[in-house]
This record gives C-alpha cells, sequence and structure tokens, in this order.
C-alpha cells in the first residue's frame, strides 16, 4: 500500500509465482497430478507401487509392458517426487507450450519414455546382465534438458572457460555426472540412456514419432478440444512458441495496465494475456474471455479468503485444532503398526544376555525347601488353616525378620535393619526392612545390584516363595567369586512404603520419621524384584516395569529380562497384564493402551518403582499360570539376570528411556509417538495464538469494513451482529486504536482471573493430599458440587464486573485465550516427562478449544441460548475431574475411597505429581471453560 | 495521600506473600537456591553461606575456590543469624531489599523521564501506568519472587543500578555514581551503564539549570566519582580479607575468564565447554567485545533517551553476560513497563512472551531429565536456554524497535500510523 514506488522489485514476487502455476498447460498438469497420486498411493503399505510400476529388467514381459510407460510417473518417496517436479515443471510446460498438448501427449506417452526404458533395457539386461529397477521422472528431465542443449547448441555452439571452449552440448552430461555423484541411489545408466534419446530429439530424428500436423487438427476440431478442456494448447497455438508473443508488441496503449500501477499485477497480467488472445485469435476472442472471467472469479475469491478475517481468525483455528486433535489421535493409533514400530533390541552389548550357563539348580532346591519350612514354621497357625481357602494374609513379624537375619548371617552376609514409619490420610504405615550384602570379591563396592523380595507383592498377597528364593539366591551368590558388583538383598515387609523408605535412605534423602541406613556399598546400577506368591508351578514370567510418575526403566533391562526368560531359559515373558497375546494390531493397542494407563497414573505398579526416582532401573518378575516351570527355574532366570547386570561396565544408557511397549519384542520410541501428544498439546496453543490475534485484529477488521461499507455500500454479511457493533464502537474509540491497526488489549481481569484460578487449583490439591481417608467419598462429592456451581459464580462475577458490556467478548477471548495458552505449555512441558498423562489430559481437555460463550445474537433466540448453554454445562460437568474420576472408579469397579487413598500415599510416600496436574492444570483450564459457558446466561 | 496507601498496601502484600511462601512451603528458599537457573557461581547464595563459614572462622573467604563474590557482602551477612538452621531473617532481609528495590523502580517512574526527557516527548504519554503498578509489577514477578527466596546476592546488584537510575533521574548524579559505583564493585558488569547513566545525569542537570557545564568536565568529574568509589569499597575490601591479588582474582578475574561453566540460563557455559582450549582466550575476548559493543552503539542511535538506552543494555546483559539468571532477567523486565508507552508499537509481546513462558517451563524439566532421570542429556537443557534467550531477544529487539519508530514518528508526523518499511 504506502510502499514508495522506487522500491527495487522483490527478487521473488509470489503473484508471478501463482500466476505460473494457474497458466500450466494440461498435459504438464495431468503429469504432476499423476506423479502427486501415485506417490499417495505410495504412503499405503498394502500395495507397493514402486514394485508395481517399476521399470525392472527381469520383470519385463508381454503382460508388464505398461511399466515402460509407468515407471517415470513412481517416485520412491518425498524429495525424491519432490525434486523431479521441481526440476521437471517448467521443461515440460515449455515442451508443451511450443508443440501443443496433443503431440505432448503422444510423445511421452509413447515414445519418449518407452525408448529410454528400452535403450536402458537393452544396457542393463543385454550387456551388463544385472537387474536394477529404476523409477521416477528424471528420465524426462534429462531428456528434455538433453534436447534443449541441442538446440542451444544450433544458437551458441560454445561457451569458454578461460581458453578452452567447451561445446554447450554437453552441459547435461556434467548434469548427469554431478547429480550422480551427489545423490545417492540415482541411476547413471538410466539418465545417461534419457539423455541419449534426448540427443535424438533435439536433432531432429524422432520427428518420425510426431503425429502429422492434419491428423491432430483434424482431431482438435472433431472433439472441439480447445472448447473442453481448460489450459489445452492446441495445435494453432504451438506455432507461436513460447516466445512467440511479447507484451509489449500488443497494441494496448489504451489499456489501463501502461497507466499506472493501480491495478495488481495478476489482474494486469491476466490482461495482458487476454489483449494477446483477442489480437492474435480474434475468433477465440469469446471463449478466452470466459475462461478469463473465470480466473479472475477464482483468484478474488482466494483473494478475499485471505483477507476474510472471519475465515482467517475464527474458522480457520477451530479447523486446525480440530485436525490437530484427530491427527494426534489417529497417530497413537497408527503406532502398533509394523511399519512404526520396532523389533526391540539390546543395545549394551556389555550385557550379554544369556552367555554364561546358569548353575542355580540340583542341591539348591534342597536349600530352598529348608528355608522354606523354617520361615512357614515361624507363620500363625492360621496362615495354614486358611491356606486353603486361597487368602494368605501372615504380618511380617519380629520373628520371621530375626529368622530372616539369622539366614543371612548363616550365609555369610552383612546384615541390617532398618524401621520406617510413614503416614498418610490418616493412616500409618510402619514397619521393618532387612537387608544384606555380599561384597563383591572382585569389585570395590562403588556399584551394587539390589534384589528385593518383600514380605507381600504389590497385590498384597504373601510372598512366601519369593522371599524363599531370594535367601536361598543369597547364600548361592555369596559363594561365587565372579562378582564385580556388590549384590544387595533387600526383604521389606510390603511392596509399597518399604521399598521407598529404604532407597530414600540409602541416598540419605529420607524424612524424619525414617531410619537412615547403618550399611550402605555403592551406586545401585539396576534392581531386580522377586514375586512368587503361591505354591504351584509357573507357566511364564510377566515384567512389570513402570515407575512412579511414569518413568520407565531402561529399555535394556527389559529386553535382557525377555532374552534370558524366553531365549535361555525358555519360559515366556508377558507384559501388561496380556496373558493372551496373539500379537495382532488389537491386541498391541491394547497394550499399549493399558501400558499408557498406568504411566498416565503415575502411581508404583509394585516394589520396583520406588527405584526409578532415583536413576535405577529396576523390574519386577511375577510368575504366572500353571505350568510346569519351577522355582529353580526363576532362581536361574534371576541368576542369569544379576550376571549380565555384572558385567556392565557402566550404567544403563544406552537404549530407550521413553518408549512404549506393545509386545516383549516390539516397541515405539520417544520420537515415534511424541507427536501425538503433542499434537493434542498443540491444539491449545493454536487455539490461544488464533483468539490473541483475533483480539487485536478486530479494530484493524473494522476499519477495513467500515470503509467498505462507506464507499461501496457492500455490508460483510457474514459477520455476526454482535460483532459488527462491537466492531463500530470500537473503530469509534480512536484513543484506544493506534497507528498501525492494533488495539490495545484490555489484559488486567482476564489475567488476574486466570491466573487466580490455578492458585485456586492449590485448595483440592491441599484438600485431597491431607484428608483423613474417611472424608475422600464425601469430599469428591462435594468437588463435583462446587464444579457446578463455581462456573456459574465466576461468570455472574465476570459479567457483573465488568459494565461495559461491549468489550465482554473482546474479555471472554482473551480469558480464554491466556487459559488455554497454560494448559497447552503444561501438556507439552509434560509430554515430555510423562507423555500419557500429558495425552490423557490432553484429550479430556479437547471440548475446551471449542467451546465459548454463545453470543447474543438475532439468529439464537434467548430459549435456544439458554438450552445451549445448559446442556453444553451438563456436558462440560461430566467432563470435570471429579466426575470423571468417579466414573473411572465405577467403571474399574474400586472404591474413590481407595483410589484418593492412594494417590494421597503416592503424593506423601513416592513423590507422585499427577494430581497437582490435574488439580493445577486440568480444573483451572476448565473451570475457565465453564465460566465463559456459563457467561452465555448472562 | 493515596497513592501513598496503594504503594504501602503493595508492598505489604509482597512482602506477606514472600513470608507466606516460605511458611507454607519451609523447604522452598532450598530448592530455589539450588536451582541453576536461580543461583550462578557468581551470585549463589550457597557459595555464599561457604565463604561466611570460612569468614567467621578467620580463613580467607576464596581460599575454598568455592565463593567468588565481593568481600563486603561477608560482614553484612555475618550479622544475620545462620540461615541453616532459621532461613527466615535471611528471607525477611531479602524481601526488604525487594521492596527497596521498588521503592527505587517507582522513583524512576514518577520522574517521568522514561516519556519525557531533555531531547525528547513521547507521543503516547497518556498510556503509562503509575509507579505503583510498575512496582506491582516488580513485586509479584515469578522471577523477582523466585530470586528473594533462592537469595541470589544478584539482588544487591540489582539494587545498586536500581539507586543509580532513580538518583540519575532525580538530578543527584553524585549519588548515583556511587551506586553505580557499589554494583560495579559486585558484579564488573553495570560498570558498562556509566556513559548511557552519566548523559542522564546531564541531561537531567541541563534540564534544570539553564548553565550546565561542558560535557567532557562532567563525564571525568562523574568518572572520578566512581572510580573513587569503587576504589573506597577496594579498600575496604582489602582492610577486611588482607590478600588484595586474591580478592581480584577470585572475584573480577573470575567473572572476567568464566573458568566455572556450571550450566546457566546464559549462552556462554555451553559454547565453553565445547571449545578446544586453544581457543578458548580468543573467544572469550570475542565474548565480552560483543557484549560491549552494545553499549555504543545503542547509546549513539538513542542518545535522546538515555533512560531507554539504561533498560536495553540491561535486557542485552540478561540475554549475554557470562551468568545470567533469572534476575537479571526480572530486572530488565521491571523496567520494561516503564515504557508502557511504548507496548502498542510492539509487534511480537505474545510470542516473545510464550517463547519465555515455554522455556520457563521446559528449562527445569529438560534439566530433571538431563540431571536426575539421566534420560535426557545437556543439549535438551541447552536448547531451552537457547528459547528462553530467544524470547529475551525478541522482546528487547521489539522494544528497541517501537523506541526507534516512536522517535520516526516524532520526526514525521505525517507518516503517522501509516506502514512503513525499511529498507
Amino acid at each position: 500500500m504506502a510502499t514508495p514506488t522506487a522500491l527495487p522489485p522483490l527478487p521473488f514476487n509470489p503473484s508471478r509465482a501463482r500466476s505460473y502455476l494457474l497458466r500450466l498447460p494440461l498435459f504438464t498438469r495431468l503429469v504432476l497430478l499423476a506423479a502427486l497420486v501415485f506417490w499417495l498411493l505410495e504412503l499405503q503399505t498394502v500395495w507397493s507401487v514402486v514394485q508395481w510400476g517399476a521399470l525392472t529388467p527381469n520383470e519385463i514381459n508381454l503382460g508388464t509392458m505398461y511399466r515402460l510407460n509407468t515407471y517415470p510417473l513412481i517416485h520412491v518417496g518425498f524429495f525424491h517426487f519432490i525434486l523431479n517436479v521441481v526440476a521437471l515443471t517448467p521443461l515440460l510446460e515449455r515442451f508443451e507450450a511450443e508443440h501443443g498438448t496433443l503431440t505432448a501427449v503422444a510423445l511421452f506417452i509413447g515414445p519418449l519414455s518407452t525408448l529410454p526404458a528400452g535403450l536402458y533395457l537393452l544396457i542393463e539386461k543385454g550387456i551388463f546382465n544385472r537387474n536394477a529397477s529404476v523409477v521416477g521422472a528424471s528420465v524426462w528431465v534429462f531428456l528434455l534438458l538433453a534436447s534443449e542443449a541441442i538446440r542451444t547448441f544450433k544458437s551458441h555452439p560454445y561457451f569458454s572457460l578461460g581458453s578452452t571452449k567447451i561445446p554447450t552440448w554437453t552441459s547435461p552430461l556434467f548434469v548427469c555426472a554431478v547429480v550422480s555423484a551427489l545423490v545417492p541411489n540415482t541411476s547413471f545408466l538410466g539418465h545417461m540412456c534419457a539423455i541419449a534419446v534426448g540427443y535424438l530429439l533435439g536433432l531432429g530424428y524422432l520427428k518420425v514419432f510426431v503425429p502429422p500436423e492434419k491428423i491432430l487438427r483434424w482431431i482438435e476440431g472433431k472433439l472441439n478440444l480447445l472448447g473442453r478442456l481448460p489450459h489445452y494448447v492446441s495445435v494453432d497455438q504451438k506455432t507461436f512458441g513460447r516466445y512467440g508473443v511479447l507484451p509489449t508488441s500488443a497494441p494496448v496503449g489504451d489499456r489501463p495496465h501502461q497507466s499506472a500501477v493501480v491495478p495488481p499485477r495478476s489482474v494486469v497480467h491476466l490482461q495482458i494475456i487476454n489483449n494477446i488472445n483477442w489480437v492474435y485469435f480474434p475468433d477465440r476472442h469469446q471463449h478466452q474471455c470466459r475462461e478469463v472471467t473465470d480466473l479472475m472469479a477464482l483468484k478474488s475469491a482466494i483473494r478475499k479468503l485471505r483477507s476474510n478475517p472471519q475465515f482467517l481468525y475464527v474458522r480457520l483455528p477451530y479447523l486446525l485444532s480440530f485436525l490437530c486433535i484427530v491427527a494426534g489421535v489417529v497417530w497413537l493409533a497408527l503406532l502398533p503398526l509394523d511399519d512404526y514400530s520396532r523389533r526391540t533390541y539390546i543395545s549394551e552389548n556389555a550385557l550379554l544376555p544369556g552367555q554364561v550357563h546358569a548353575y542355580f539348580s540340583g542341591s539348591e532346591q534342597n536349600v530352598f525347601r529348608g528355608y522354606k519350612k523354617e520361615i512357614e514354621s515361624l507363620l500363625p497357625a492360621s496362615y495354614h488353616e486358611v491356606q486353603e481357602s486361597g487368602v494368605r494374609d501372615a504380618e511380617f513379624t519380629p520373628v520371621v525378620s530375626d529368622k530372616i537375619q539369622s539366614i543371612l548371617r548363616a550365609a555369610g552376609l552383612k546384615v541390617a535393619t532398618q524401621n520406617y514409619e510413614y503416614s498418610s490420610s490418616g493412616i500409618t504405615h510402619q514397619g521393618q526392612n532387612t537387608y544384606a550384602i555380599i561384597n563383591a570379591p572382585r569389585g570395590d563396592a562403588t556399584e551394587a545390584i539390589v534384589l528385593v523380595a518383600a514380605w507381600k507383592t504389590a497385590d498384597g498377597e504373601l510372598n512366601l516363595n519369593g522371599v524363599t528364593l531370594a535367601l536361598t539366591l543369597a547364600r548361592y551368590f555369596k559363594r561365587w567369586s565372579l562378582w564385580s558388583k556388590d549384590i544387595i538383598f533387600v526383604f521389606p515387609p510390603d511392596s509399597k512404603s518399604g521399598t521407598q523408605a529404604w532407597i530414600d535412605a540409602y541416598h540419605d534423602m529420607q524424612p524424619a520419621s525414617i531410619q537412615p541406613l547403618p550399611l550402605k556399598s555403592g551406586a545401585l546400577q539396576g534392581g531386580l524384584v522377586i514375586e512368587y506368591p503361591f505354591d504351584h508351578r509357573f507357566e511364564s514370567i510377566h515384567i512389570v516395569y513402570d515407575g512412579v510418575n511414569g518413568q520407565l526403566p531402561n529399555l535394556d533391562l527389559f529386553n535382557t529380562a525377555v532374552a534370558i526368560a524366553g531365549g535361555q531359559m525358555g519360559i515366556g515373558a508377558s507384559l501388561q497384564e496380556m496373558w493372551d497375546h496373539k500379537n495382532d494390531y488389537r491386541a498391541r493397542l491394547e497394550t499399549i493402551l493399558r501400558g499408557m494407563l498406568k504411566q498416565g497414573l503415575g502411581y508404583a505398579t509394585g516394589a520396583h518403582s520406588s527405584f526409578m526416582p532415583y536413576h535405577i532401573d529396576a523390574i519386577t518378575l511375577q510368575p504366572k499360570g500353571e505350568g510346569w516351570q519351577d522355582e529353580m527355574a526363576l532362581g536361574r532366570t534371576v541368576e542369569s539376570l544379576c550376571r549380565s547386570l555384572n558385567n556392565l561396565l557402566e550404567h544403563l544408557h544406552q537404549s530407550f528411556f521413553f518408549y512404549l511397549l506393545m509386545h516383549t519384542n516390539r516397541f515405539v520410541s520417544i520420537g515415534t509417538y511424541l507427536p501425538s501428544a503433542m499434537l493434542v498439546a498443540g491444539n491449545f496453543t493454536i487455539m490461544a495464538i488464533a483468539l490473541w490475534m483475533r483480539t487485536g485484529y478486530k479494530s484493524r477488521a473494522a476499519v477495513k469494513s467500515s470503509d467498505e461499507q462507506s464507499s461501496d455500500g457492500k455490508p460483510s454479511g457474514e459477520k455476526p451482529s454482535d460483532e459488527k457493533s462491537e466492531v463500530e464502537q470500537k473503530s469509534s474509540q480512536t484513543e484506544t486504536k493506534d497507528a498501525t491497526g492494533t488495539t490495545e488489549r484490555q489484559l488486567a481481569l482476564p489475567l488476574s482471573l486466570v491466573v487466580g484460578l490455578h492458585l485456586l487449583g492449590l485448595i483440592p490439591l491441599y484438600t485431597f493430599n491431607n484428608l483423613s481417608y474417611k472424608y475422600y467419598t464425601p469430599a469428591t462429592y462435594a468437588y463435583i458440587l462446587a464444579d457446578i456451581l463455581l462456573p456459574i459464580f465466576l461468570s455472574a462475577l465476570l459479567t457483573s464486573s465488568s459494565t461495559n458490556t461491549t468489550t465482554n467478548p473482546h474479555q471472554h477471548h482473551l480469558i480464554k485465550s491466556f487459559s488455554l495458552l497454560p494448559l497447552g505449555l503444561f501438556l507439552s512441558t509434560l509430554a515430555t516427562l510423562n507423555f500419557s498423562l500429558s495425552f490423557i489430559i490432553g484429550l479430556l481437555c479437547t471440548p475446551l478449544t471449542f467451546i465459548h460463550r454463545i453470543p447474543k445474537t438475532a439468529s439464537i433466540p434467548a430459549p435456544l441460548r439458554y438450552a445451549l448453554a445448559l446442556t453444553g454445562l451438563v456436558l462440560l460437568n461430566l467432563l470435570s475431574p471429579p466426575v470423571v474420576l468417579l466414573a473411572a472408579c465405577t467403571y474399574s469397579g474400586t472404591s474413590v475411597e481407595t483410589v484418593l487413598t492412594q494417590a494421597a500415599f503416592g503424593w506423601d510416600v513416592w513423590g507422585m505429581w499427577t494430581q497437582v496436574v490435574v488439580w493445577c492444570v486440568w480444573w483451572p483450564a476448565w473451570l475457565s471453560g465453564g465460566a465463559l459457558l456459563g457467561c452465555s446466561f448472562f | 495521600m493515596s497513592l501513598d496507601r496503594r504503594k504501602a498496601g503493595v508492598f505489604a502484600a509482597a512482602f506477606l506473600l514472600r513470608l507466606l511462601l516460605i511458611v507454607l512451603f519451609p523447604s522452598l528458599p532450598d530448592l530455589l537456591t539450588g536451582r541453576v537457573e536461580v543461583s550462578t557461581p557468581v551470585s549463589s547464595f550457597k557459595r555464599l553461606q561457604e565463604g561466611l563459614f570460612l569468614y567467621t572462622r578467620n580463613v580467607s573467604p576464596y581460599d575454598g575456590g568455592v565463593f567468588h563474590q565481593a568481600p563486603l557482602l561477608l560482614p553484612i551477612f555475618a550479622l544475620l543469624p545462620n540461615s541453616r538452621d532459621s532461613p527466615l531473617p535471611s528471607v525477611i532481609f531479602y524481601s526488604l531489599i525487594d521492596l527497596l528495590n521498588a521503592n527505587a523502580l517507582i522513583a524512576i517512574s514518577d520522574s517521568g523521564q522514561a516519556v519525557s526527557g531533555r531531547f525528547y516527548s513521547a507521543l503516547r504519554k497518556h498510556i503509562r501506568w503509575d509507579g505503583f503498578a510498575i512496582a506491582a509489577w516488580f513485586l509479584f514477578n515469578p522471577f523477582t519472587i523466585a530470586t528473594c527466596l533462592g537469595r541470589s546476592t544478584m539482588v544487591f546488584t540489582t539494587s545498586g543500578i536500581l539507586y543509580a537510575v532513580s538518583s540519575a533521574v532525580s538530578g543527584n548524579s553524585f549519588n548515583a555514581m556511587l551506586a553505580l559505583g557499589w554494583a560495579s564493585y559486585l558484579s564488573i558488569y553495570p560498570a558498562l551503564l556509566f556513559i548511557p547513566l552519566v548523559l542522564l545525569c546531564y541531561d537531567v542537570r541541563a534540564q534544570r539549570t539553564k548553565a550546565a557545564p561542558g560535557l567532557a568536565v562532567f563525564v571525568l568529574q562523574h568518572l572520578a566519582v566512581l572510580l573513587l568509589s569503587v576504589a573506597g569499597l577496594l579498600g575496604m575490601s582489602f582492610l577486611i580479607i588482607g590478600n588484595f591479588s586474591q580478592i581480584i582474582s577470585a572475584t573480577y578475574g573470575f567473572q572476567l575468564l568464566v573458568p566455572d561453566l556450571t550450566p546457566n540460563v546464559g549462552l556462554w557455559w555451553y559454547f565453553f565447554i565445547e571449545i578446544f582450549d586453544s581457543f578458548r582466550e580468543f573467544f572469550l575476548g570475542v565474548f565480552w567485545l560483543h557484549l560491549t559493543a552494545y553499549v555504543g552503539g545503542l547509546t549513539v542511535r538513542l542518545r535522546r533517551q538515555p533512560l531507554f538506552v539504561c533498560t536495553a543494555l540491561l535486557g542485552v546483559f540478561a540475554i549475554f553476560k557470562p551468568y545470567p539468571s533469572i534476575s537479571d532477567a526480572s530486572l530488565f523486565l521491571a523496567l520494561l513497563p516503564l515504557y508502557r508507552h511504548l507496548f502498542p508499537l510492539m509487534r511480537y509481546t505474545f510470542f516473545a512472551v510464550a517463547a519465555i513462558l515455554y522455556a520457563t517451563l521446559l528449562g527445569p524439566a529438560f534439566y530433571h531429565l538431563w540431571i536426575y532421570a539421566g534420560s535426557g542429556n545437556a543439549n535438551f537443557f541447552y536448547a531451552i536456554t537457547l528459547v528462553w534467550s530467544l524470547g529475551l531477544s525478541i522482546l528487547l529487539a521489539d522494544t528497541i524497535f517501537a523506541a526507534l519508530r516512536d522517535e520516526w514518528e516524532l520526526e514525521n508526523p505525517h507518516l503517522r500510523g501509516k506502514d512503513v518499511k525499511q529498507v
């Protein structure tokens, strides 16, 4: 607009590029389209287009002659496609403009693809006897380049480089050499064949293949191709060639485009074309005029769309956000496919899983039985009585602890104990950890491996066999001289709190109620938890690997366990309680989703989970099913695992820490799955930015629209009337409107509201972590009630606080923008720490992008507005945090009290912060969304 | 009167908020003190404690090789009770200093130098915030609160700079130089503010009295005051510690040569970790030269707004100094609302703020992944410090653009509100 005319024009003019693209002739378009379609087809995995259509010497027979024609249209990847298309377009466009569409069709479908192909086949198969398949439009690129080079050669035979004169026809050869040197996987032979045929074409030897002009004219006349096909280059037109007509030679002196710079460049251009056509093809003027007006209409539609703020700032963000969410979910659904997941592999060479013979067998079984008898005899009599009914609950009494200690001491280990006490939601958890250390005969006590056998498993069952097995292993390991790392055996009374107390104290991070450890060793390299809560033999090993807050152990540890159990011991492995894993899409997806749910909730799934925050990789091994593997097999597995860990030269770091497992030997890594959560989180940011821009843009749009209205009286009809009125009032307030067309935004109220709501989230956070467990259920219902009332209260407050009703929509946009921005921020940050939680919360929050205050417009009558707002609020309330909690509890069949007690325990003991995300990220965003919807009532 | 009451309200609220935070979350000060974003090797409270321990036991505080801060801080902190046993007094002390800084900010704002000076009067004067709003913005800025609770000694430099500016705008150029001397004594880089600050003093003086002294004489006088004040402070340091060369090498040598490459939010540490030792001296020179180069350019180009030059330089320091922390950003952000009248001219505020917010959240997350979880590496955190610097740079460049645009519109009234392209 205000660009001075003296400025030099930009080197690249977008409108010229656009008009160039719009002027591409028909056959060029068809070729580009076909190449695009083939490339898109190649994206699916069922049918390989490349294999179908490539020019493969051995595949060519009478039935597959189509390959001679299809290969130039097929590409093997995006870059191959785009580079070839960019190179081909100007060449092909030029050829077609010079020779006409029909000739181009005849040549390119016929000899210009089959001749190089035949030549290639002849040389590749006949001379070299190889079978390299070629594909791609580069054959045409080189062919056309060669023919152009011959033409250049005719007018400028040489270009001189210093004193040497180089004939210009060699230039395609240089290009070919450079391309084959720089770009991998290019067929030098194929390009050379193309160049050879191109030379023939340029020298005119291929003229025989060109259909006679008479026939072409006849076809064209009969079928009225010029009238029917857009962008068709006629036989007549070709005689003028590309450079036959220069715009300046047209007698158009009185046309407006020469007089001033008033119309935009593209319009001038069109007029020039129009004039040219009129001058040279007076009989076709009518037709061309129609075409040009069509084009004009299309262009103006595009321009209108672009300068249409209603679309750009109101519709487009919704569309983009929606697309982001859909893409995020679809992305996740694609992960189980073979193309997006990978087979697991052992990345750390030092682990050498299953390379050693495990000697734990034979006489050790007698030791195992003896230990088991000794411990069983200490259990209360009731234990034996209820054994039959399956309920097995026996306290970890001091007597048992003493027995374990005496066994360990007898085996020659150093033994120590640790008392601890936690209290959470009015429940006290106390106990005594017993642990023992084998000092490494070949190490210096700087590194250690932990073996944990809790008296109670994560499910609360008595882990008698597991404890006995650990004791047997302790005695067995002590006699080996090959350990280079200390081995620590820990016997906590339960799986929830004992290991946490022990590991905290090991790193001197324990709270006051926990005793420090009297005996320590070096840095822990890995942890194994043994659970064996039944007496019968087992079938497979279930590996549990989720840590607190969704942290995962290094994938190498999991892989080692799978490799040893499956490969060396012949015991099957399973994960995520998928007992019957068929390794099809459904089972894989279900495994992923189960893993994501556990990761998202972030609770400790076993005794191993407590190790994760200290960067100690640990897993739990649980025997499952009825089979023929006995405790010795589990013992050998543990032995072999310990040997592998013993081999480690440095901390596990090679493999992935962020992964989703879908099968024991298939996974996706973070690079593949992260975009899904990022897309979901990104939708909020997109909306926030769009709303922010919209609030600043309004006045400018208003100025424009009011200008339009005053000048040509054409009202912009799509705009809702309230926006228009607001907009008009805005533009009348000239002092708030600034020079560059942005408005000052009233930030104080939206900012303080959003910050206040986030701070308000501390109240439920505090409540749910500090109440006694008895009050959890009523508290949940109280919060459900509060969630119903709070949005309405907030919206009433909002409406009454701002007396100026015209700024209201403006403020509402800002509130929504400010509440979505931190949501997007937090969720994308969270996605790097705990992908699943971010994804789940993101999905639950998606309605917040789309709900908004229903404006008071004439098109929506008040009753309908109230009804809509009411339905919206009810639906939104169904997605409020406490309701979702309640629904999830009902679905899974656990009581709210248990879940919340567990959550508070996690907060107090494990350092779990799922609650923080729920109450300080999700809930505030939900509240502001609800308040905005509630504003529709006022 | 009402302003005073509002001011008292803001101050009381800010003070109470800090007390509330430490009462509700007793572990917060220690947590923040350990964060690399808050505490740098030259401002860490932990290192100060170490120096203090040695100092109170009559050992040279620099012997441990940990403490690199100015010696005069030691006697001040020796008066406070041991902060390990009772963190409350130290937090109260720091909160009071925050309030003093806010007070200086109010003085700067009330002088109106930001909107109209000797040569210059902004177009949109009416768009501005009260002093108390600016003080509130400073006091309730999370970065300021984090710095206060993290007890970074950078706040003393901050107050030195703010008092220098507030004395300069109120015409008390002698005090301004003393305050700048204090700030420069603590951490040398504020000395770079000398040129714009002395110009500011001169402009204020020339505005007040018609017969102003010559500029050269004025500058030399004030340079002498600055040097004398620094020399005086160094002399006192010598009296306290005794070993002068040790003081210099442990404090200024440490700040200039950047031997400690503990991660921070700046751009130096990663670069100097990666660089080969043989190039280290050269790039050290280049980095310092880069930092100082802004002084001349900005001062010349924006000669008519010396206070704005100070603000912009503080923004440059927050990005490019060797050991930056969030307290430097908070100082820059504190001075920004003085230029409320430029906000309508700024173009990328939302994106700059979004980048800063992203960096604020992702920084600790990636640091956690790197240091604690072990699942990330140094590049994670470094990438975020780049984003942080990018956000601040966008904000700074946008502010400078707005200031230039404002000047330009003043010169070309007929082009006010028109789209103009720079070629």
